[in-house]
């Protein structure tokens, strides 16, 4: 058994071999992006290039992105977010984070990927590199509000204190 | 205000750098040292409304903004002549030779109101600006057009590759970033350069070996022309980092 690249802990011929070797498809957009970073470790550009969304064919050379890979050694992924992108979507999108080597220095490439189903199969349409998160809100709590612990009591008589 | 000129094919004009389409570049890539500039403009440049339009805005701190357009280089050391220079002044490759060089002294990538400057020659040039050359500009219009038109529509068909590069490049790269706004925030501004192979995965139809090995050869044959002269220091190591960065490819 060999672990497949994409730190999924399943066996490479049961996650992304068989979507590599065009024997299955990727069901999930999750799937195609975990297939995309094992196309990566395994230097298999032509599925990164035929999992590409028909107006994105253009911008992408495929020699080019594996000849200058040469001294790229990714050694892992971590998928943070996914959202939609199921067995019954029709778009989603997948956040992750791949760790790779570039001359002796460990890289992170953080993403927010678009996918999309064209003709019911997932394609990479576009991704925003070092995404944004959205900004964080906090709701202020007045002194004399009940406090938000539950406690009946008035916040700054109760956490507020 | 009129200005009129002619060509005297003095080749005066045919030294140093020379900005290119990407078709262009690709076509010279066995005589041009190619590099990539970002230029940025600060609002109120020199047509900053067009450097946005052909290329990205930048948000800068404390809520200033820049334009940076991201074009290919001929980067020849500024007063070295042209690869393609003949000792008689004529040019080599004439037939195909770049947009740029045909739209000279208009520019494609200034706002046609925006020429004025480019059409006084530079003190050594031997350009016929007198009244009986061709009128080329008459009150901030442009009139003989043929040549500005199809530099524009060049620019404008590569923006569609080069905006999405700079944006992507820009996000992938911090420090890119923090570069930019140094030399966006410099009184008299400047240019970054980047080598050109960082967009080549971004031009589906280029054969990358077949350019990485010109570009290694270009860049060797500028190192050596550069080595041992001072004034061109920064240039000659630009071009032999430059010719390992191709040569990487090969190996």
């Amino acid at each position: 058994m060999t672990d497949c690249p994409c730190n999924s802990g399943v066996d490479f011929n049961d996650c992304c071999g068989p979507i590599l070797d065009g024997t299955t498809t990727a069901q999930t957009a999750e799937a195609l992006m975990r297939s995309r970073y094992t196309a990566h470790v395994k230097g298999n550009f032509d599925h990164v290039a035929n999992t590409h969304a028909p107006e994105i064919k253009s911008t992408y050379n495929k020699s080019a992105a594996k000849a200058q890979s040469k001294g790229t050694e990714w050694v892992g992924l971590e998928i943070r977010e996914c959202k939609d992108g199921g067995v019954d979507d029709e778009t989603g999108t997948v956040l992750f984070s791949a760790k790779f080597m570039e001359n002796g220095d460990l890289n992170v490439h953080r993403e927010l990927s678009d996918f999309r189903r064209e003709n019911g199969e997932w394609v990479y349409v576009d991704g925003k590199i070092n995404p944004q998160g959205e900004p964080r809100r906090v709701q202020k709590v007045g002194r004399n509000e009940p406090c938000p612990c539950g406690s009946g009591k008035k916040y700054k008589k109760c956490c507020g204190k | 205000m009129k200005r009129h000129f002619d060509c005297t094919a003095c080749g005066k004009c045919c030294h140093g750098w020379l900005p290119l389409s990407i078709s262009d570049a690709l076509a010279h890539a066995d005589i041009f040292p190619l590099f990539l500039f970002w230029m940025p403009v600060r609002p109120g440049g020199k047509s900053y409304d067009l450097t946005r339009e052909l290329g990205i805005e930048l948000k800068l701190k404390k809520r200033k903004r820049a334009a940076v357009r991201v074009f290919p280089v001929s980067y020849v050391p500024t007063h070295i002549s042209c690869p393609a220079l003949q000792n008689d002044g004529l040019c080599t490759i004439h037939e195909s030779k770049p947009q740029r060089c045909r739209t000279m002294p208009l520019s494609g990538a200034r706002a046609e109101s925006d020429q004025l400057d480019l059409l006084i020659p530079k003190p050594d040039w031997d350009c016929d600006v007198s009244d009986t050359a061709p009128l080329i500009y008459d009150d901030k219009h442009i009139t003989e057009r043929q040549n500005f038109e199809d530099e524009r529509q060049v620019l404008i068909a590569d923006s569609k590759i080069l905006k999405p590069f700079a944006n992507l490049m820009i996000d992938g790269a911090p420090k890119l970033r923090m570069d930019l706004e140094k030399v966006a925030n410099r009184p008299k501004g400047g240019h970054l350069i980047l080598n050109f192979s960082t967009l080549v995965p971004r031009l589906a139809d280029v054969d990358i070996f077949k350019l990485a090995k010109k570009q290694a050869s270009v860049m060797l044959h500028f190192a050596d022309q550069t080595a041992e002269r001072t004034e061109f220091s920064d240039e000659h190591k630009r071009y032999v980092a430059c010719a390992q960065d191709w040569q990487k490819i090969l190996d």
